[in-house]
């Protein structure tokens, strides 16, 4: 479930400042609604970067583990 | 407001599970247009501080060959520190010890003080974890570029991307990194909100349910018992979590895999 929660907030914290993002951008130079166009779709694949980059990081995290235990 | 909630709160009892969360000024400060009142949230803090200072001071009073239950805690605590950083940053990363390890045990202290009943969970507020999410985030972008200079920007330009690609993937990188912050803060905050709300909706239902007799009480009083132990190993594992992923930043700043 920790690992679950993990990837979940990753994706979710991507949207969100991609959004974010976009929103302050279009207000500082009044284009609404492009860059938040933009932007959202650029904070999504950021999401689903970190949630690829998390998944390999606990894969290999639990890969040494396992190692350890065998050498241990 | 009042009658609504023993209406629906059996046994008379006005069940609210988010009065937990609720802030109360203790001693009211005022800095020019600042409220900086000294909150119960405050005061939790500096329990949480104390209870690691208070630890760590009398953990090492004794300095014994063969280490007492105290001394066992405080040097387990440091070894899984130190081996954290060796594990994820490298030699490099002890310099930065005394941070990691004093983020571990504050945000540690934080949430297991919050597991003691009438107590006040410091960590279940976004603003709190926020603060220590956003200054790792400085310190650790300042460090990046105080170790490699302007070379640090390449962080965002990875290794084998044709150039035409790049103003497509260096605004990608730069919002993942942009996220660290935001998921850090909002997993610790969510999952330690989550959960004492969790708790306490359960221990409504013993009241409501109790009133139909013993039986159906001691459902959930069974599934609370399970569940605050639950709440323990949360409380312990996203600290390390929270600990862990200072050292991974960390490890990007000095490092720039």
């Amino acid at each position: 479930m920790g690992i679950a929660f993990r990837l979940v907030t990753e994706l979710v914290a991507g949207v969100f400042v991609g959004a974010a993002i976009g929103w302050v951008l279009d207000s500082w130079l009044g284009t609404r609604p492009w860059f938040l166009l933009v932007f959202f779709f650029i904070g999504a694949a950021a999401g689903i970067l970190n949630v690829y980059r998390a998944a390999r990081q606990i894969a290999a995290s639990a890969e040494r583990d396992a190692d350890g235990d065998q050498q241990g | 407001m009042a009658t609504e909630n023993a209406e629906h709160g059996g046994g008379g009892f006005a069940i609210d599970p988010m009065h937990q969360f609720e802030i109360k000024t203790l001693f009211p400060m005022q800095f020019g247009n600042i409220d900086a009142s000294f909150t119960n949230s405050s005061l939790f803090m500096v329990i949480a501080t104390a209870a690691v200072i208070g630890l760590m001071l009398t953990g090492i009073n004794r300095r014994a060959m063969v280490p007492g239950r105290l001394q066992s805690i405080v040097e387990l605590s440091y070894e899984f520190i130190a081996n954290m950083l060796r594990d994820n940053v490298g030699s490099a990363g002890l310099r930065f010890f005394p941070f990691v390890f004093t983020l571990f045990m504050f945000v540690l202290a934080c949430n297991l003080l919050g597991m003691i009943p009438y107590s006040f969970t410091v960590t279940s507020h976004i603003i709190v974890t926020f603060a220590l999410a956003f200054f790792i985030f400085i310190g650790v972008t300042i460090l990046g570029f105080a170790v490699h200079g302007l070379g640090f920007m390449k962080f965002f330009v990875p290794h084998g991307v044709p150039a035409y690609l790049l103003p497509l993937v260096v605004p990608i990188e730069v919002v993942s990194y942009l996220t660290r912050p935001i998921s850090l803060s909002v997993r610790l905050f969510a999952n330690m909100m989550a959960g004492h709300t969790v708790l306490k909706v359960f221990a409504g239902f013993v009241i409501a349910l109790g009133a139909f007799g013993v039986a159906p009480g001691i459902v959930p009083l069974v599934f609370m018992v399970g569940l605050t132990g639950l709440e323990v190993l949360v409380a312990a594992l996203q600290a390390y979590v929270f600990a862990i992923l200072t050292c991974i930043y960390l490890n990007d700043a000095l490092h720039m895999h």
